[in-house]
């Protein structure tokens, strides 16, 4: 069983680890960088509540090795609202619009949303609502995930 | 069973406290600040020093002996640090109970002894210094195993071995009567309409988001620390204190954040306990977290259910009889074994029925056992109000008018129904007339006729229902809820709340009524209900009581609080407690000069200098209420929705979804809305997609979300709510619950759309989940029989449902228990000891019950006490040999005549109670002494 | 529900690639998004021993166009392909197929190389590759050779692709103008695999139709090529045509199961009506353009 070297940047801050070849990216997140705020729902790529940010694009992390984010910048949901506590738009949101109840599909949510509704690159509504496909909530029945994407997107999808 | 005692009901309370309109408003929750930023504390994001993983091996097979278990090579692993099975587990003496705290009817092992009993039954456990490697020392224990053909569904189970060979059959649970009462089929075959529907349900997985998990962290002192992913620590610290014999107050449950649960997680079972006990041989912290093939094979399951509901109606719709035959896969191991009373208390619970009887029984299967999964009887909304549709089509009337004219209304009440629900307060009827004041009904008829002209199948269905909420009739550990609130030395309001969320945002809503009855800003107010040495006893998320129960009681403390805070404070301002207004976080006295002084000023003189207190006042500022709520309470609610199915491919298109529910007064419409909503998509799941499935030999075939197929954002509709038709409740703060009525209108508003749509090709058949796959079969199939009958196309084509009744009566031999009615009498001249002291276990549908008992006899007549919680019941009775009869009057939790008959065989007694609509109940004893 | 062990290399080169391959007897498995090959081996139901990253392999990247051809290199990431302009105007069944691969999530992970190597019956690329007569480059420590997609999948997840071969690259014949595209996904939800899938193009020329490519997917054990309604429509001329017959051959080639989410019946049914409309839709497009 091989064991890597890795450097990678979590939430603005530099990460060195030795891992093991088959440990997961959502794993090592949560383990050894302590974002716990990655949430892993079904360990197979369908729930979508692992999502993070890979180099500024949203993916399942349970789907990616943690030696694969060699030399990537990886941002969590720890790492997007502000130093001093103020919410990123899209928790913000998700916040006002009560787009969620156990919260444990919600930062994948989050990432998902932040992706792809950053102002300097913000995605069609329809694209976004079609992103949001891939994630699972059993609590909400998607009601306040729905008003808040079509507030971050806008359009009437 | 539940007349809404006038205990402790104010219907009215008092403004103590200027209102700050925190209750009713909707206000951001307090646990999203942490929620949305990752900082919530779920199981998985506790970790401990030394803490070590585990990972279980799981049974391959439904149904076998294990001949031999070889951990040798798991054990050499390196990583591995102990591997353990049952026989490590022995030392311990555990009783696995109920959610209600009984015993279970059969034996419940931690880990697999002797047997397996269904697939990913859990043999043995792999503690390990991480999960990978657990998983792979569990990938290298071998266990050989004689496999038996198992007993998988309820078909099985009734011609099926024996799924636990010590039970007298593999019926885990009974109510009602085994027997036709010949009165009630004259009716229903006498009837001018007599209507049948006759189904199965799926097995449905509950889903939470978060799975279960655990982290137990014993002590050297004894005392556990267990971290867990439950619906309340308390009752969860309960649960354990009972099942291991040990002091409640040495186990300590911590429930922060917990990723949904919806039933599942009420109790601990078999891997929590298995955890637990591990930590406590080992003496090491250990965590378990279940992954998602194990919640989906492993972790109970809910809803396979069959049932034939036949009704009489009279010439106008009205309802005449009704009876039900009904069945409940309970799997190999139930969290309580169960044939749902609760389906028969609502069936008709809110219908002007005059006579109803049933007979419901619970199967034992070689399946993961049975857990609650949310509305945990709703089958009784679907049956009836798709056969209330059925009904409208055959006898000629509109689905609208059937409901309208058998509907209880609110000036119909107080009234009982034939289960003895004795009803104050429902109102599904005037939920329905909110509701059609929001659809323009005709408009829609018009639409759809112009629509199936051009071959597209728009369908309205509708359904109401009422809801029992904090229910607690009967059942000990959901009677009461606590509430501590306390203006801390420091000024800080902080209160301990026996509700729990997992999901349901009480730390926001217990904080609304408590900030708007106490007179404070929210933002002052800390509500914690995470940690059980922090407050009372309360059972958590449980029947959609914390609005109700916790709510209540954080408002009888708030206004306990308020009243020592009057007084204090009028006698230290020197007015009269009347001119006392509390608001703004501030106190103030009214007055020709108004005096304000802040909590934190009361705070120093009730905590630090008491001798400035009103005589016998006593210091601190803070009070703890346990709150009894109505035993039960009534939410209503009346659903609709426009379907289209596309004929071509059998797809369901949910076009508008309507509601409109009596909740009464609430806290904050975004969280009621919010969990309409989420029982609403369960509802959708359920009905188009969801389906736990088995093969012939037991092997689940839906273990990842591939397959167990869950509702996306796409799949779910806007829901629109309206709240008019609510009236307050009894209830004090008039809330009623509203956890679980999306999951048990959902069903039946959706089939009954989806039919409606499809009518004109004839009655649906109800095969669920309703896929693509089934719609199509049942269209294509009614095309070709219309294109064989009649050129006309898309006419309607009723199906007579004594035709569908009689393809149906095929017969199958039940392994139905052994009659416990007496065979062989002895004769009476035979001496029979009955006179002693006896130990008895009655199994009712809360659980077996145990009790002792004294039995005297005087020649043939029978005098005897049963003796329960220091309670007495007396009988008296007759003798014939070794029969024994008698009657036992009882007034809770209702009044009946129990009918117990019973024969005695040297120190064995064997019996059924009859009780009365509740059926009958097994009766075991055994002699402790003459 | 973890990777059991294995190696774990990231070549930067083809060569180094194929000598792992080699060297690895058959143990090894090529990741390349891993969308798919990751929840396999956290349910280990795959456990290699030896697992090569091709996520470092620069050559695997891009997307050029000569002589004809579109080379596709099997690295590009599936939502890079959406967004290559270059895709764009020579394959746009290709992008249009892409789309409805998987979620906005994983296709910024999931690759094209690896949805076609993979062979998943009821996926869209497979299928795809093998209507418009796509062939992949194969390379392995023994040489390189082109297997035509219609030649590539024998089973469920079964490939020609020798143990030690990787693919190199996806070479996909551009269609002439006069070309229209079919794509058809009947899925219960977005994202999930087909229950009835169709994918294919249509060359027309002066009123007649001169090239077909047509396949399915979720109708078979494999991608399926429905030659019998390709012959049939080579040559005919679009207004003599019928639509509802040439379904009928479609459906012919297929050979649908049942499962947990449909039967077989239901799949010859609904891709009789599929293929109908689809086909009589593209005509018409074409026609009144």
């Amino acid at each position: 069983m091989s064991t890597h070297q890795i450097q990678l940047t979590i939430n603005g801050r530099p990460q060195h680890a030795t891992v093991e070849g088959r440990l997961t990216l959502s794993d090592f997140l949560r383990g050894d960088a302590g974002c716990t705020g990655v949430h892993v729902g079904c360990e197979h790529g369908v729930c979508g509540a692992c999502t993070v940010m890979v180099d500024g694009n949203a993916v399942r992390s349970c789907l990616m090795l943690a030696v694969q984010a060699d030399g990537c910048t990886v941002t969590t949901v720890e790492g997007l609202a502000a130093e001093d506590g103020t919410l990123h738009p899209v928790q913000q949101a998700l916040r006002d619009e009560h787009g969620l109840q156990c919260g444990f599909c919600t930062p994948g949510i989050v990432m998902t949303l932040a992706s792809l509704t950053a102002a300097d690159n913000k995605a069609a509504p329809d694209k976004v609502m079609n992103a949001l496909s891939g994630h699972i909530c059993r609590c909400t029945g998607y009601q306040g995930i729905r008003r808040a994407a079509r507030k971050l997107a806008g359009g009437a999808a | 069973m539940n007349a809404p005692e006038m205990l402790d009901t104010k219907t009215q309370t008092q403004a103590h406290a200027q209102a700050t309109g925190y209750i009713g408003k909707r206000m951001a929750r307090t646990e999203d600040a942490r929620l949305l930023t990752g900082r919530g504390v779920y199981v998985d994001d506790v970790g401990l020093p030394g803490a070590l993983q585990v990972a279980f091996h799981r049974s391959p097979i439904a149904r076998g002996r294990i001949k031999s278990i070889d951990l040798s090579a798991a054990r050499q692993l390196p990583g591995v640090y102990a591997v353990l099975t049952a026989d490590d587990l022995a030392r311990f003496k555990v009783d696995m109970l109920s959610f209600f705290l009984a015993a279970p009817v059969v034996p419940v092992p931690v880990l697999a002894t002797d047997c397996v009993r269904h697939v990913g039954d859990p043999v043995a456990m792999v503690v390990a210094q991480d999960r990978y490697i657990a998983e792979d020392a569990a990938g290298l224990i071998v266990v050989d195993y004689d496999e038996e053909d198992p007993v998988v569904t309820l078909a099985d189970a009734k011609t099926g071995p024996l799924v636990h060979p010590d039970a007298d059959s593999n019926v885990a649970a009974a109510t009602g009567n085994e027997d036709p009462d010949e009165d009630l089929e004259a009716q229903l075959a006498n009837a001018p309409h007599l209507v049948t529907v006759e189904f199965e349900h799926q097995r449905i997985s509950q889903s939470p988001m978060e799975t279960r998990g655990v982290v137990s962290a014993p002590q050297g002192s004894g005392e556990l620390t267990i971290y867990l992913s439950c619906q309340g620590p308390q009752l969860n610290a309960r649960w354990f204190a009972q099942a291991f014999g040990m002091p409640q107050t040495a186990i300590r449950v911590i429930s922060k954040d917990v990723g949904g649960s919806f039933g599942l997680k009420g109790q601990p079972w078999r891997e929590e306990v298995a955890v637990v006990l591990a930590s406590m041989l080992l003496k090491r912290p250990l965590k378990w977290i279940e992954d998602r093939l194990e919640n989906l094979t492993s972790a109970n399951q809910a809803r396979e259910q069959e049932i034939k509901l036949r009704v009489a109606f009279d010439a106008d719709g009205k309802l005449v009889a009704s009876h039900a035959d009904y069945g409940l896969n309970n799997g190999a191991y139930p969290q309580g074994a169960d044939s749902n009373i609760a389906v028969m208390m609502f069936l008709w619970g809110a219908h002007k029925l005059p006579v109803f009887d049933f007979h419901a029984r619970g199967w034992f299967t070689n399946t993961v056992g049975l857990a609650a999964y949310r509305g945990p009887w709703a089958l009784e909304s679907l049956a009836r109000e798709v056969l209330l549709d059925r009904a409208a089509r055959q006898i000629g009337l509109d689905p609208i008018e059937i409901r309208r004219r058998n509907l209880i209304r609110r000036e119909d009440q107080p009234c009982t129904t034939p289960m003895g629900l004795e009803l104050t307060d429902i109102s599904p009827a005037e939920c329905l007339d909110v509701l059609l004041e929001k659809i323009d009904v005709a408009a829609f008829r018009a639409e759809q006729a112009e629509a199936r002209k051009q071959g597209r199948y728009l369908g309205l269905g509708f359904a109401t229902y009422i809801e029992p909420t904090a229910g607690s009739t009967g059942i000990g550990v959901l009677m009461s809820e606590s509430a501590h609130i306390r203006i801390e030395p420091t000024g800080k309001v902080s209160a301990v709340v026996s509700t729990h969320s997992q999901g349901h945002g009480t730390q926001t809503t217990m904080g609304q009524v408590i900030a708007e009855r106490l007179g404070v800003r929210f933002e002052d107010v800390a509500v914690y209900e995470d940690d059980s040495s922090r407050g009372g006893y309360g059972s958590g998320a449980y029947g959609s009581r914390q609005a109700v129960a916790g709510g209540g009681a954080c408002i009888r403390a708030a206004d306990l609080l308020v009243d020592k805070i009057k007084r204090m404070a009028a006698y230290l301002l020197k007015v009269e407690p009347d001119a006392i207004v509390l608001g703004d976080s501030m106190i103030r006295a009214l007055g020709d000069k108004e005096q304000v002084v802040s909590f934190r000023d009361l705070a120093d003189i009730a905590y630090g200098e008491p001798e400035r207190l009103p005589e016998g006042m006593d210091a601190g500022l803070e009070i703890q209420y346990r709150y009894r709520p109505p035993p039960i309470t009534m939410t209503s609610a009346a659903h609709a929705c426009i379907v289209e199915v596309d004929a071509d491919t059998g797809f369901v298109k949910i076009k508008r979804w309507v509601t409109s529910e009596d909740c009464g007064n609430m806290i904050n419409p975004a969280v009621v809305e919010g969990q309409i909503a989420g029982g609403l998509a369960q509802a959708i799941g359920e009905v188009l997609m969801e389906e736990v499935s088995f093969d012939a030999r037991g092997n689940p075939t839906a273990v990842t979300y591939k397959d167990y197929m869950l509702p996306t954002i796409f799949d779910v509709p806007e829901f629109e709510y309206h709240h008019e038709a609510s009236r307050p409740s009894i209830a004090e703060g008039g809330f009623r619950g509203v956890g679980e009525g999306g999951c048990i209108i959902g069903p039946p508003t959706l089939v009954n759309a989806i039919a409606d749509a499809l009518a004109p090709f004839g009655e649906l058949k109800l095969e669920f989940p309703l896929t693509p796959s089934r719609l199509l079969a049942h269209i294509e199939g009614r095309r070709e029989i219309a294109e064989r009958a009649a050129p006309a196309e898309s006419a309607p084509l009723p199906v007579p449902e004594s035709a569908r009744a009689a393809s149906e009566s095929a017969s199958t031999v039940e392994n139905l228990p052994a009659p416990s009615a007496p065979q062989e009498p002895v004769a009476a001249s035979t001496a029979v000891q009955v006179d002693g002291e006896w130990k008895f276990v009655l199994s009712t549908p809360m659980g077996p019950q145990a009790f002792t008992g004294r039995m005297s006899t005087d020649g043939d007549q029978l005098t005897g006490v049963f003796i329960m919680n220091m309670d007495e019941a007396h009988f008296t009775g007759t003798v014939s040999g070794n029969q024994l009869k008698w009657d036992l009057k009882v007034t809770k939790p209702m009044k009946i005549t129990l009918k117990y008959e019973a024969q005695i065989d040297g120190d064995k007694l064997t019996g059924k109670c009859k009780m009365g609509i509740f059926g009958s109940a097994k009766l075991v004893g055994e002699r402790v002494s003459t | 529900m973890k990777p059991a062990p294995f190696d774990y290399y990231a070549p930067a080169t083809i060569e180094e690639a194929c000598q792992l391959l080699s060297d690895a007897g058959g143990g090894a498995t090529l990741v390349a998004g891993g969308q798919t090959l990751m929840p396999l081996l956290a349910l280990r139901m795959s456990q290699p021993f030896v697992l090569v990253d091709l996520n470092g392999i620069k050559a695997l990247k891009g997307i050029s166009r000569q002589a004809g051809r579109t080379r596709i290199g099997p690295i590009t990431r599936q939502n890079e392909a959406i967004a290559d302009a270059t895709l764009n105007a020579a394959q746009p069944l290709i992008v249009t197929a892409v789309k409805h691969v998987g979620h906005h999530q994983t296709r910024n992970r999931g690759t094209i190389g690896g949805s076609i190597a993979l062979g998943e019956p009821a996926a869209e690329l497979p299928a795809t590759a093998v209507a418009l007569g796509a062939s992949v480059e194969v390379r392995s420590t023994r040489g390189t050779r082109q297997i035509k997609a219609d030649e590539l999948y024998f089973g469920p997840y079964a490939t020609a692709l020798e143990p030690d071969e990787m693919i190199t690259a996806i070479d996909v014949p551009e269609w002439p103008s006069g070309t229209v595209s079919v794509f058809r996904e009947i899925a219960q939800r977005p994202g999930d695999f087909a229950l009835v899938g169709l994918t294919g193009a249509v060359t027309i020329d002066n009123g007649r139709i001169t090239r077909a490519g047509i396949a399915w997917f979720g109708m078979g054990p494999t991608p399926i090529k429905a030659r019998q309604a390709e012959s049939a429509l080579i040559g005919q001329e679009i207004a003599a045509l019928d639509a509802k017959a040439i379904a009928e051959l479609a459906i012919a080639d297929t050979a649908p199961f049942d499962d947990l989410h449909a039967t077989a019946e239901y799949r010859r049914t609904v891709g009789r009506r599929v293929f109908t409309r689809a086909l009589s839709e593209a005509l018409d497009l074409r026609a009144a353009a």
